[in-house]
């Protein structure tokens, strides 16, 4: 076993235990801590893979500022949160039965499709940026411009909307009919 | 790939205009303290005008190009400009008054109002599914948020949580939808995709099973924002719930925006499967039309009537779409028909709700029953309500009989005959509800101590507009159908990247 398969066997399962200890630990904090430790394992899977931009955004999106967000819901609900329940009827078993169908689905077009190494366009464009994430900009602020200013104005919308809607409501109501 | 600036900000000159005013009535907010200061609905409308001065200068000098690779600044698009951008002026003017007494946030309501025109504008434009599908959650998004704006009232907050859920769901159809089509052609512009589906039929033949589901997944997501039966469930509420002038907005501006998608997705993408497609359609239009007309029947709330009328008017629009024929004459193509009913139906349902929010702002009530004797209380409301029920039942000598005309005279041309035959009964049995409304109005009495309808000037403004425009359209027609003409064309060859 080379290292670099060492390396990849040693973070899958890292990352696959550190998710299943999120689902079943029954303390917020810890399942957040446990997502982070998934999220950081993730990122050093995509480092390996050779796409350094994406492995820094999932620190610093996912496991920076979503977790820390998380943190905040899961201290503003208090360490013993309402308990959950399930709305729809054999909500589990139907789960299981979905999860077990797309990992066989998965594991299907994984045998039977073919895989190439990184060759063409995509490789030759990296090197004529002179880097993965400099093709990614040159992409981004050129030819998907326009979808990307959008992406912001749609967040803007959605802070306007959030001040909206969530301001509370009036003692008084003159207006009601 | 260079971008060129000069060329770029030229055609996107409409949508920036509406962005920076959106953006500098948000900083205004800030700044001045009165909430009845007539700045920011001043701003609001400058911004407008201009917007609509760019758009209208666009299509007088046929710019067709593509901008920032995404965006087709084409006839088709600048069409659909002016009709979103007028809608908004409209709602704009009857806004005013209506929002002052509601809210002390009218601020935001006036930047959202442009912001869901820029969405209206985006989505008509769009070339390019990645961009389509922004724009289309650009538009859901500021929808719900102006739906749930009376924050206070509970029916304001649960229509805008039900249109939310349903268009959750329906959005994420599409883009499941989407990724199928990019999956087959490996492209998300239109026209792409459309060269992709040149190559025989033979050799693509396992493609198809993936296509077809593609289509019936994007025509539920943009279904739903045409409040088509069956993805109209969330209309009746969401109108009911949101505040007048918002529900006046959605049933016209936002409601064009899916038809301007509809056509593009379908005649510039997929013009190959355009039998699957029309026999959808004509299912879909005789659905909407018949449930939309039968269930209005039954209704004695005027805003939960209009939108029952309003998912029977869009099964109308639609028989243009099913009768498409490319390269026919003007105007059997069933394309122009669609553009002139979408005229016809601006000043109409615009002009049916402007008056609704007259008398609910005079009277503070939304039932039927409480136009009794409207004629004895607002001669002119009364009158211009009927020119505006005759123009939704599509009689002369209104814009309703132009555009009704346009899309029969469409579907004869392409022999739907069936589809036209219901069409005409649709028509005839919503007169009975129309007339019913009238009958409330001109021959019940009104009640004990009923004080005269009084209208502020900026609404009665735009009631006059909407009037006018319906009537002109139904006894000069000509340069709405000159209009509709030179819209038609839209981009069908595009260069390729």
């Amino acid at each position: 076993m080379s290292g670099a398969e060492l390396f990849f066997y040693v973070l899958a399962v890292l990352a696959i235990t550190s998710a299943l200890a999120m689902i079943f630990t029954p303390r917020p904090v810890y399942a957040v801590l446990f997502m982070v430790v998934n999220f950081v394992a993730v990122a050093l899977l995509y480092l390996q893979l050779e796409a350094p931009f994406l492995a820094a955004v999932q620190v610093l999106v996912y496991a920076g500022a979503i977790m820390v967000l998380f943190l905040f819901v899961v201290m503003l609900m208090g360490p013993a949160p309402a308990p959950l329940w399930e709305h729809i009827p054999a909500q589990r078993p139907l789960a299981l039965l979905f999860a077990v169908g797309l990992l066989g689905a998965l594991a299907t077009a994984i045998r039977k499709g073919a895989f190439t190494p990184l060759t063409g366009t995509m490789s030759s464009a990296i090197a004529t940026a002179g880097g993965q994430s400099q093709a990614l900009a040159e992409h981004l602020y050129n030819r998907y411009l326009l979808p990307f200013e959008l992406t912001s104005l749609i967040l803007l919308v959605g802070i306007v909307g959030a001040v909206v809607l969530a301001r509370l409501p009036r003692q008084k109501n003159p207006t009601t009919d | 790939m260079q971008i060129n600036w000069a060329d770029t900000s030229f055609l996107l000159a409409p949508e920036i205009l509406l962005t920076v005013g959106a953006l500098i009535v948000l900083v205004l907010d800030l700044l001045i303290e009165d909430d009845t200061s007539p700045v920011l609905p001043g701003f609001t409308l400058l911004a407008l005008v201009s917007a609509f001065g760019a758009a209208a200068a666009h299509l007088v000098t046929g710019v067709d190009d593509v901008a920032l690779f995404m965006f087709a600044a084409d006839p088709l698009t600048h069409f659909f400009r002016l009709l979103g951008i007028g809608t908004a002026l409209l709602v704009l003017l009857v806004s005013v008054n209506y929002v002052q007494a509601r809210s002390k946030h009218t601020g935001e309501f006036y930047s959202l109002l442009l912001w869901v025109t820029l969405a209206v504008v985006l989505v008509a434009g769009a070339h390019d599914l990645i961009l389509l599908y922004l724009a289309f959650e650009f538009l859901s998004i500021t929808s719900y948020v102006l739906v749930g704006w009376l924050r206070d009232d509970a029916r304001s907050n649960e229509g805008a949580m039900k249109y939310l859920l349903f268009g959750a769901i329906s959005s994420a159809l599409m883009l499941y939808g989407m990724s199928l089509l990019y999956g087959a052609t490996g492209t998300t512009r239109l026209t792409e995709i459309a060269a992709f589906f040149t190559i025989p039929e033979t050799q693509i033949t396992g493609l198809y099973s993936i296509v077809v589901p593609a289509l019936v997944f994007l025509l539920a997501g943009i279904g739903f924002k045409i409040s088509l039966v069956p993805f109209h469930q969330w209309a009746p509420d969401a109108y009911e719930g949101a505040p007048t002038p918002v529900a006046a907005f959605l049933s016209v501006g936002s409601k064009s925006a899916g038809f301007a998608v509809l056509a593009r997705v379908l005649l510039e993408a997929m013009p190959a499967f355009q039998e699957h497609w029309t026999s959808l359609l004509v299912v879909l239009s005789i659905l909407t039309m018949t449930l939309g007309n039968l269930v209005a029947l039954r209704q004695t709330n005027m805003k939960r009537l209009l939108a029952y009328s309003s998912i029977a008017q869009a099964g109308y629009i639609l028989m243009g779409l099913a009768a498409y024929s490319a390269g026919a004459t003007f105007p059997a193509d069933g394309l122009s028909g669609v553009l002139i009913y979408l005229v016809a139906y601006l000043f109409t349902n615009v002009g049916v709700f402007i008056g609704a929010v007259i008398f609910e702002q005079a009277t503070g009530s939304v039932a039927i029953s409480d136009y009794a004797g409207l004629i004895r209380r607002s001669p002119w409301l009364a009158f211009t309500f009927v020119v505006f029920f005759l123009s939704l039942a599509g009689l002369p000598p209104t814009a309703g009989f132009v555009g009704k005309l346009a899309v029969f005279y469409a579907t004869v041309a392409k022999g739907l005959y069936f589809l036209a035959i219901i069409g005409v009964l649709n028509s005839v049995v919503s007169v009975y509800y129309y007339f019913n409304v009238i009958r409330q109005m001109f021959f019940m009495p009104a009640p004990e101590g009923a004080e005269r309808v009084r209208m502020p000037a900026s609404m009665g403004l735009a009631l006059a507009i909407s009037f006018v425009g319906t009537l002109l359209i139904g006894f000069y027609p000509e340069p709405f159908l000159n209009l509709a003409n030179m819209s038609r064309d839209f981009i069908s060859a595009l260069p390729l990247l």
